[in-house]
């Protein structure tokens, strides 16, 4: 399993959790078996066709996927995957 | 020249005087910067006296970037500061960097995701490092803009419509007063050329509910028009690296 590093704008899907062990070969089997786990947050990730959404970086081991196989990036386990949104605040 | 030297030398400019903006300025000049120019439209009120950490009460009313300019004074006698009391547009940001002496650097310290944008835009296409950074509850971002690294536009695209904002979602005075002192840290480290290879075009993210702090290693977006129109470095230090 990976672990999967859960940003606070999508906890209320897992419940609170930080972060969540999720199963998946690579990133797209990942991102459908964490939606399958906390329906609701697959949305927020990934738009209609299935891309990452813009304002949303995916990254496993500290490496983004767009430079990898984006979605079809293997994931191991043990590796951790970051989801990183951006954020704007800092008034 | 010495990283002190450079320190000394170099043109911080500041947008924003607020939760990021204030502990950046604190933190460089802490390190050793003694130039500055600070950008921001806004008054003190007392709701940011907790966060915004130049300002006391004896401020409330007053222009920030008055009083953080005065701040300073009062810290540093000798230091140069130059307060622009407006708001920066982001139609103007082109413009506006352009205008900078080439050892500038910008901190991009505002909560405009469209200002961030064009500020990352500006810098790469007049040459000029900019350091763009964020923070929401207990999380912050901080990247180092320079030419032939991931930008922040490579990294998010876009301005986005929606994003939640310390209004909204509200911030935890430390995160915010934590990404200032971050951004104030990979400012100084572009004095470096040394440092400043590790620094730029890394995004460094924190969360401080979980305790974790990741350098994440975006890399350059194909066919960022932002990357494309990237002029060689003005900054000194950058040069020989760029």
């Amino acid at each position: 399993m990976a672990t999967v590093h859960i940003p606070p704008a999508l906890r209320k899907y897992t419940q609170g959790k930080e972060e969540v062990s999720v199963d998946g070969g690579n990133v797209r089997d990942l991102l459908g078996n964490l939606e399958s786990n906390y329906p609701g947050i697959g949305e927020r990730i990934v738009d209609d066709s299935g891309a990452v959404r813009r304002f949303v970086n995916v990254f496993v081991a500290d490496e983004d996927i767009r430079f990898m196989d984006n979605l079809d990036t293997s994931v191991k386990d043990g590796d951790e995957v970051s989801i990183v949104p951006a954020i704007a605040g800092g008034r | 020249m010495t990283v002190s030297a450079q320190l000394q030398r170099t043109h911080f400019v500041v947008v924003g005087a607020g939760g990021l903006g204030c502990p950046a300025l604190l933190g460089l000049s802490a390190a050793g910067a003694r130039r500055f120019t600070i950008v921001d439209p806004d008054v003190v009120e007392t709701s940011n006296l907790q966060r915004q950490v130049l300002y006391s009460v004896a401020q409330v009313g007053r222009a920030k970037a008055d009083a953080a300019a005065w701040a300073l004074r009062q810290r540093i006698p000798a230091i140069e500061v130059d307060a622009i009391v407006r708001a920066l547009r982001p139609a103007d940001a082109s413009a506006f960097v352009a205008a900078l002496p080439p050892e500038s650097i910008v901190l991009e310290c505002t909560d405009a995701p469209a200002l961030k944008f064009a500020l990352n835009d500006a810098g790469l296409e007049h040459g000029t490092p900019v350091v763009i950074g964020a923070a929401l509850g207990l999380r912050g971002q901080c990247i180092a803009v320079r030419r032939g690294v991931a930008c922040y536009r490579c990294i998010y695209e876009s301005a986005p419509q929606d994003l939640p904002t310390c209004e909204s979602a509200g911030v935890l005075g430390v995160a915010v007063g934590l990404a200032g002192f971050v951004m104030a840290s990979a400012a100084v480290s572009l004095c470096d050329p040394q440092q400043a290879a590790e620094t730029t075009g890394a995004l460094l993210a924190f969360e401080l509910g979980a305790g974790s702090m990741q350098t994440l290693r975006p890399r350059p977006r194909e066919r960022c028009p932002a990357c494309a129109a990237a002029q060689p470095s003005r900054f000194p230090p950058l040069q020989a690296s760029a």
